[in-house]
């Protein structure tokens, strides 16, 4: 019937509209029901998300598709060399500013921590400024310094001074802020980096290390925190006021944005491997500054040079940055600013600049006009500051284990890898470093004179604690502070598993289990495994053949994919098959993959 | 107190009568008796002490340009003047008559320092403070074991197999810190404040 004016719907789209099918498993043909509906404004349920692909296969499908675009783009990836990199040479130098690790702060007794933080009540009348306050150095706060410059293989001084650098700015309230600028406390020293701390291999050059300089360290004072509330009102919290802090400077030995990167969480890890510099850089404790000049190569850029190194280009400096992919990033925006203007046939102005996280480029916060002109001079308040040899020997001699140390030592002892060795040292402030080693104590001792390689063991502890544990406690959402796991308790499970007393499946189970309990005192592990009857109780060969065969014979179309198509991965399916129908504890996957491809394979 | 005495005991060794001190020493602008000149003794080697008090050998007010007198120095420029006065966070001049008065006693001020200037420093160490500068004085400035032993006790070893260093925090809140005495409220010398915080207007004119 085609009538111009159909009022009603055809018959057969009625019997899809009318069908008596449940909306939620109605599958509409979407084109023609829809398209029609909409056609004479009657509103259409939005057509049903067609069946949901299973996440992977999605992943992979987009994973592949931006590789294809990419592809057609031509897109080269930075990896590969930028062409003007041949030409240009980066030359970087970092300054660091850590908050110490002390009780107090660096010229009072204010306290460093606790009142909760309730603004502006660690405030000593010095660090408020009140005319007629003297500074009185704390000496509490030389020891993690020292610690740090003896970390970072620096020179200590014997005597340095105080200065005063001035400048107004509401977040000083002294109108100077106390440093160690004509002399500081400690000098010449080195930080040493590997390519598995992310320098690239351009910057190695062949070699295992680099070795960067460290031109400084000196110690100064924090200024307050402040905070904008727009236009132009800021609250000024004076708590940071006065804390002390070191300041690392680097002599321009980096040459690339990566080496830059690893650097500052090189010094970062160092810092906090002493217990010198706690707070990270995510939390605002380490604070970087970078000094940035680019030359041709083969030139002397423009004659200039810093504390000894010659023939550089002139350089900027990028001020505040806070996380270590800023650092990257500024380097990597300046650099190609710096080369485009120097391409361009421009100069390089000695500026300051500054960083905001997702900008192309820097900007500009201060030019040579705004320069600052800090007056330097000796704070004639302060003696100056004399360190006994003595002390330095003491400190040297009770230094912690450098965690480049821990991480090689780990590497040979446990026989982790790299990555793993990094992440286990990195974690829960060394605690589950010395967990994992006390357990792999008791696993040695535990399996006595069966003399298990040392470092399958220590292989064996670490992937337990790295990513069975830790996978539970990410996903029970429990802090390490929180674990009741003992030492003894995860021992004791990987001694029975090695043992061939329990399945890998039921050691899991045992883990998790032993999560959930609070209880006191604690039930040990093999109480645990006898009460639930989970001994391994292996099956003999002809009880692994007949499970074998009954599932063999229930899923003829496996085998045959199996047998015909010759998809090995399958087999592993029939062995998950058996560790389900097999009763608890008695089927081990290993010995029933070796039964299944005999038999499948015959 | 003892240091002090040491210090003015070695300073009182050094000093001797000024007229002999400075001996070879010419300043510039020196309108009194030019210093260096012999002093005079009669035959037998006595000085006519009554003479040698009658007038003054020196003038502070050598140490000012005297008026109408030509200054050595270079004129400051008006910039200059302003620049510094930024630097020290000082108001700038109200009018031409403001600025032009303290462009003359800057200079007058600057005649002074040059004056300064002509003594001969080489191998002088500048003076920061008074202190003992005795190898006893810096004995006891220097910071070693004996000092450092408090800070050291408020650390503990962590770990059995993995030994690290960590100082032992206090938790204390707020009332642990009232405990201590600590009474003052740095809020109380706010000009103006917003709950717990010091307030800034960060303006222009600010």
């Amino acid at each position: 019937m085609n009538s111009s004016k159909l009022r009603t719907a055809p018959l057969h789209l009625s019997r899809a509209l009318h069908s008596s099918v449940p909306t939620s498993s109605r599958v509409p043909r979407a084109c023609i029901v829809s398209k029609w509906l909409s056609s004479r404004n009657f509103t259409a349920a939005p057509p049903l998300a067609q069946e949901s692909i299973p996440l992977r296969k999605h992943l992979k499908d987009e994973a592949k598709r931006k590789k294809a675009e990419a592809k057609n783009n031509g897109v080269v990836k930075e990896g590969k060399g930028d062409p003007r990199l041949d030409n240009w040479e980066l030359t970087v130098g970092v300054e660091i500013h850590a908050e110490l690790n002390t009780a107090c702060k660096l010229f009072s007794n204010a306290p460093t921590e606790g009142s909760d933080g309730v603004a502006n009540s660690r405030v000593a009348p010095f660090d408020a400024a009140l005319p007629g306050t003297q500074p009185q150095f704390q000496v509490a706060t030389l020891l993690p310094a020292l610690r740090a410059a003896i970390a970072l293989d620096c020179e200590v001084q014997r005597k340095s001074g105080w200065d005063r650098k001035h400048y107004f700015h509401w977040d000083q309230p002294n109108g100077y802020q106390i440093t160690q600028y004509y002399e500081p406390f400690a000098k010449n020293g080195t930080v040493s980096l590997l390519a598995s701390d992310g320098v690239p291999a351009t910057d190695l050059n062949g070699a295992d290390s680099i070795n960067i300089g460290i031109k400084q360290i000196q110690m100064e004072q924090d200024t307050a925190k402040t905070t904008h509330h727009p236009p132009s009102t800021y609250h000024v919290d004076l708590n940071r006021a006065g804390h002390p802090l070191i300041e690392v400077i680097t002599l321009p030995h980096i040459h690339s944005p990566q080496t830059a990167a690893a650097v500052v969480r090189k010094i970062q890890s160092v810092l906090r491997g002493v217990d010198a510099c706690v707070t990270g850089m995510e939390l605002g404790g380490l604070r970087a500054d970078v000094n940035v000049s680019v030359r041709e190569r083969g030139t002397e850029g423009t004659g200039s040079s810093y504390s000894g190194v010659s023939g550089l280009g002139q350089r900027t400096e990028i001020k505040n940055l806070s996380s270590f992919k800023a650092v990257e990033d500024a380097i990597i925006a300046e650099r190609d600013r710096q080369i485009a203007v120097l391409e361009a046939g421009g100069v390089i102005e000695g500026e300051t600049r500054g960083w905001t996280l997702g900008a192309k480029e820097t900007t500009r916060l201060r030019g040579k006009e705004g320069e600052v002109d800090y007056r330097y001079m000796p704070d004639a308040d302060l003696p100056p500051l004399v360190i006994g040899s003595d002390l330095v020997d003491h400190v040297r001699s009770t230094m912690p284990e450098l965690p480049d140390e821990t991480v090689g030592r780990v590497q040979k002892q446990y026989g982790l890898t790299v990555k793993d060795a990094k992440t286990i040292v990195d974690l829960d402030e060394g605690d589950r470093l010395e967990f994992m080693e006390e357990t792999a104590e008791l696993v040695t001792h535990g399996l006595g004179d069966q003399s298990l390689d040392q470092l399958k063991i220590g292989k064996l502890v670490g992937n337990w604690i790295l990513h069975e544990l830790g996978g539970l406690l990410s996903s029970n959402e429990i802090s390490w502070n929180n674990m009741p796991i003992t030492p003894t308790e995860l021992a004791d499970i990987l001694i029975n598993l090695q043992n061939k007393q329990i399945t890998g499946r039921v050691a899991k189970q045992l883990l998790n289990g032993l999560l959930e309990i609070s209880t006191s005192p604690r039930p040990s592990v093999d109480r645990l495994i006898d009460d639930g009857n989970l001994r391994l109780r292996p099956l003999s060969e002809e009880g692994y053949e007949a499970l074998a065969t009954q599932i063999m014979d229930e899923s003829p179309d496996m085998v045959a994919a199996v047998r015909e198509k010759g998809q090995k991965g399958k087999v592993m399916w029939f062995v998950g098959q058996m560790v389900r129908r097999g009763e608890e504890g008695t089927v081990e996957p290993e010995k029933a993959r070796q039964v299944l491809e005999r038999l499948l394979g015959s | 107190m003892q240091r002090y005495s040491v210090l003015l005991r070695a300073f009182a060794a050094q000093t001797s009568s000024p007229v002999q001190q400075a001996s070879g020493y010419r300043r510039a602008f020196a309108t009194g008796a030019r210093l260096g000149d012999e002093v005079q003794r009669d035959s037998d080697g006595h000085i006519d002490v009554e003479k040698l008090l009658s007038e003054p050998a020196w003038s502070v007010g050598s140490l000012i340009p005297a008026e109408g007198q030509q200054t050595e120095s270079p004129a400051i420029s008006s910039r200059q003047l302003h620049h510094l006065l930024r630097l020290s966070a000082l108001p700038l001049p109200k009018d031409a008559q403001e600025e032009a008065m303290m462009l003359k006693t800057l200079s007058s001020q600057l005649h002074f320092v040059k004056d300064i200037q002509q003594v001969d420093t080489t191998g002088v160490e500048p003076l920061r403070s008074l202190r003992d500068e005795t190898a006893e004085g810096e004995k006891e400035a220097e910071l070693g074991m004996a000092a450092m032993k408090g800070a050291l006790e408020q650390e503990d070893v962590r770990g059995k197999y993995h030994r690290r260093i960590r100082r032992r925090r206090r938790s204390g809140g707020m009332e642990e810190k009232a405990q201590e005495g600590e009474h003052w409220d740095p809020l109380s010398t706010a000009g103006k404040k917003v709950g717990r915080f010091f307030v800034v207007e960060g303006g222009k004119d600010g």
